[in-house]
C-alpha cells in the first residue's frame, strides 16, 4: 500500500550491493580473463575470452599446496583449540558463581579491544626469547589467544540464556560435570558455538599481521601472507594470476558462510551489541 | 538398609561435589586464562615496558631511560607525519563509514523483501581478508588495468595515477578500508534498530510524524548508544588498520600513507628500532582508550 514511499529504502540497499559486490565481481571476473584482455579499454565485465590459464598457474605454482595446508592447518587447530577453551570458560562464568567471577571476566574480555597488529613488536620478542620464531606452535598459540576473548563473550552470553533446569535435572540423575556440557550445553548452543566457530576460523584464515612478523621461511606462509608477497615475487605483474590466488583465498571462508549464514549472521548480531 | 547407605553414599558424593565445587569454575577457566594472559596480557604489558628501555642490538644492555623514548619519538618528523595521516585515514574511513553504515543498516530494517538475503550479503566483506581487500582496490585503481582508469579513458578522460599521487592514494586506501570495516558497524546499528519497539512508529504515524522526523526524533536518539559503539569499531579498527594497507600502498607514495600502525612496524622490522616501536604501539593503545572514552561519554544513553 505504502510502496511509492517504500522505494525510497531501496536507495541505500542498492548501493549497498552495488558496493560490496562490485570489487569482488570485478576480480573475479578479470581472473578470467586473458593477459591481454585486463588492458582493453572499454572494460567489460564479462570476460570476451575467458580462460582459466590462471586458475591453473596458481594451483600448480610452487609453494602453493603449502600455503593451503598452513593456512587449513592453523585455521583448523587454532579454532578448535579456542573454542574448547571458551566453552569450558563461558560454562564457567555462566553457571557458577564465584569470588573473582567479574575480575577474571574482564581479564579475558578486555584484550578483545587491544588491535592485533599492534602486539607484533612485543609478540616477536616474547617468541624470539623462547626460541620459536617461524614455528607453528607460536602462531596457533597466538592465534588461539585473540580468538578466545571473542569466543567466551559470546558463548558466556548465550550459556546465560539456557535454562539450568536440564542440568539441574540431570546432576540429580548423577550426571558429571563433564557430561552436563557434552550432553546437554553444547546440544543446547549448536547456533552459538557454530558462530564462534566460523568467527574463529575467519580470524585465523584472514590473519596477517602475526604470520608476517613472526615467521621468516616461506615454507611457513600461509595464502595471505603469499598473496602479499606475489607482489615483490613478480616483476610485472600477472594481475589474472594474482587475482586467481585472490579468489581462492577467499573462496573456502566465503563457502562456509553461506552454508551457515543465517546463524552467523544473527549470533553476530547479538554479539555486536554486547 | 542397604537402601540407606547408597542415600549415604549419595549425600557424601553430593557433601564432596559441593566441596568441589569451589574450585570447578576456576579450573573451567583456567585454559582460556592462560592463552589470554600468557600472549595478550603478557605482550601488551611487556611492550609498554619495552617502551621505557633503550633496547639495541648493538648495545652489550639495555638501560631504562623512562620517558626519553617518548620525548625522542614525539619531536621526530616522521611520527609527527605519520600521526597526521593516519588522523585524515580515521576521519575519512569513520565519516564516510558511519554514514555508509548508517544508511544499508536503516535500509536493511526498513525493507523485508529478500531482508535474509541483503543481510548476509552486507556482512560479506567481513569475511574477506584484508589482504585480499587491498589487493582488489590495488586493481580497481591500477594506473593501467583499474576499472576505474579504464572506464575514465571510456568516457575520454585522462588517466588518473591514483596511487602514484598523495591524496589520491589516501582516498584509495580509505575506501578500501572502508569497504572491509563497514560490515561490522552496519549490523551493530541493525542490531540497534531491530531491538526498537516497533509500536513506538505506530503511534508516532499516528500522531502525524513524517518519516523523517521519525528518523530523526525517534531512531537516533533511542540508539544512540549503538551509534556510539558503532564509531568505536570504526576508530579502533581504521586507527590500527594494517592488513589492508600495507598490500595496497606500503605507505606510499612517499609516505603519504604511512599510517601509525604501518610506521610501528617499519620501526620495529626495518629499522630494527623495538623500543621506539614499542612507543607507538603505547601510543596507539592510548588512542584508542581516548577515543572510547569519548565516544562513551558522547553517546551515553539518556535513559
Amino acid at each position: 500500500m505504502k510502496l511509492g514511499r517504500d522505494r525510497l529504502y531501496w536507495i541505500p540497499l542498492v548501493i549497498l550491493v552495488v558496493w560490496t559486490i562490485f570489487p569482488l565481481l570485478w576480480g573475479v571476473s578479470s581472473s578470467f580473463k586473458t593477459y591481454a584482455d585486463i588492458y582493453r579499454v572499454p572494460p567489460s565485465i564479462i570476460p570476451p575470452d575467458p580462460e582459466i590459464r590462471a586458475y591453473q598457474v596458481v594451483l600448480t605454482s610452487r609453494g602453493f599446496s603449502t600455503y593451503v595446508f598452513n593456512s587449513t592447518f592453523l585455521a583448523l587447530t587454532s579454532s578448535f583449540i579456542a573454542v574448547a577453551c571458551s566453552i569450558f570458560a563461558a560454562y564457567g562464568f555462566a553457571r557458577f558463581k564465584f569470588r573473582l567471577s567479574t575480575a577474571l571476566f574482564l581479564l579475558i574480555l578486555i584484550p578483545r579491544i587491544i588491535p592485533r597488529a599492534s602486539l607484533i613488536i612485543p609478540l616477536f620478542q616474547m617468541w624470539a626469547s623462547v626460541g620459536l620464531l617461524d614455528s607453528y606452535p607460536a602462531l596457533i598459540v597466538s592465534y588461539t589467544a585473540t580468538a578466545i576473548p571473542f569466543n567466551t563473550m559470546v558463548l558466556t552470553g548465550f550459556f546465560r540464556g539456557v535454562p539450568p533446569a536440564l542440568e539441574d535435572a540431570a546432576s540429580i540423575d548423577g550426571a558429571t560435570l563433564w557430561q552436563r556440557i557434552r550432553y546437554i550445553m553444547i546440544p543446547m548452543s549448536i547456533p552459538a558455538i557454530i558462530t564462534v566457530s566460523v568467527m574463529s576460523l575467519r580470524e585465523a584464515w584472514n590473519e596477517f599481521p602475526f604470520v608476517l612478523a613472526l615467521t621468516t621461511s616461506t615454507r611457513m606462509r600461509t595464502l595471505p601472507y603469499q598473496l602479499f608477497m606475489l607482489r615483490d615475487a613478480m616483476g610485472i605483474e600477472d594481475w589474472p594470476v594474482v587475482l586467481a590466488f585472490t579468489v581462492l583465498t577467499i573462496a573456502p571462508i566465503l563457502g562456509f558462510y553461506i552454508i551457515f549464514q543465517k546463524r552467523v549472521t544473527s549470533g553476530l548480531v547479538s554479539g555486536a551489541i554486547k | 538398609m542397604a537402601e540407606t547407605t547408597t542415600m549415604q553414599v549419595e549425600l557424601k558424593k553430593l557433601n564432596r561435589y559441593k566441596r568441589l565445587k569451589k574450585t570447578i569454575p576456576y579450573w573451567l577457566i583456567l585454559p582460556s586464562l592462560l592463552f589470554v594472559v600468557g600472549v595478550l596480557w603478557y605482550s601488551v604489558l611487556y611492550g609498554i615496558g619495552m617502551s621505557f628501555f633503550r633496547i639495541d642490538l648493538a648495545l652489550p644492555d639495555n638501560p631504562f631511560v623512562g620517558l626519553e623514548n617518548y620525548f625522542n619519538l614525539l619531536v621526530e618528523e616522521r611520527f609527527i607525519h605519520s600521526f597526521q595521516r593516519s588522523l585524515i585515514f580515521v576521519a575519512g574511513s569513520v565519516g564516510l563509514g558511519f554514514v555508509l553504515s548508517f544508511a544499508f543498516a536503516h535500509g536493511l530494517y526498513k525493507v523485508k523483501t529478500f531482508a535474509g538475503s541483503f543481510r548476509g550479503l552486507a556482512l560479506v566483506p567481513y569475511l574477506v581478508s584484508g589482504v585480499a581487500t587491498a589487493i582488489m582496490f590495488r586493481f580497481l585503481f591500477s594506473r593501467t588495468v583499474g576499472f576505474v582508469n579504464q572506464f575514465l579513458v571510456t568516457l575520454g578522460l585522462e588517466r588518473i595515477e591514483f596511487l602514484g599521487e598523495a591524496n589520491w592514494a589516501m582516498l584509495v586506501i580509505i575506501l578500501a578500508n572502508t569497504w572491509f570495516i563497514v560490515p561490522f558497524s552496519t549490523l551493530i546499528l541493525l542490531g540497534g534498530m531491530q531491538a526498537l519497539d516497533p509500536d513506538l512508529f505506530e503511534v508516532a504515524l499516528v500522531e502525524g510524524a513524517s518519516k523523517l522526523t521519525i528518523l530523526f526524533r525517534i531512531i537516533i536518539p533511542l540508539i544512540k548508544p549503538m551509534i556510539g559503539i558503532s564509531m568505536i569499531w570504526l576508530t579502533f579498527a581504521s586507527f590500527n588498520m594494517f592488513d589492508v594497507v600495507l598490500p595496497l600502498t606500503a605507505g606510499g607514495p612517499g609516505r603519504a600513507t604511512e599510517v601509525l600502525a604501518l610506521y610501528m612496524y617499519r620501526l620495529g622490522f626495518d629499522f630494527l628500532r623495538f623500543s621506539d616501536g614499542a612507543v607507538v604501539m603505547t601510543i596507539i593503545l592510548l588512542l584508542n582508550i581516548i577515543t572510547s572514552v569519548f565516544y562513551l561519554r558522547v553517546f551515553k544513553s539518556e535513559v
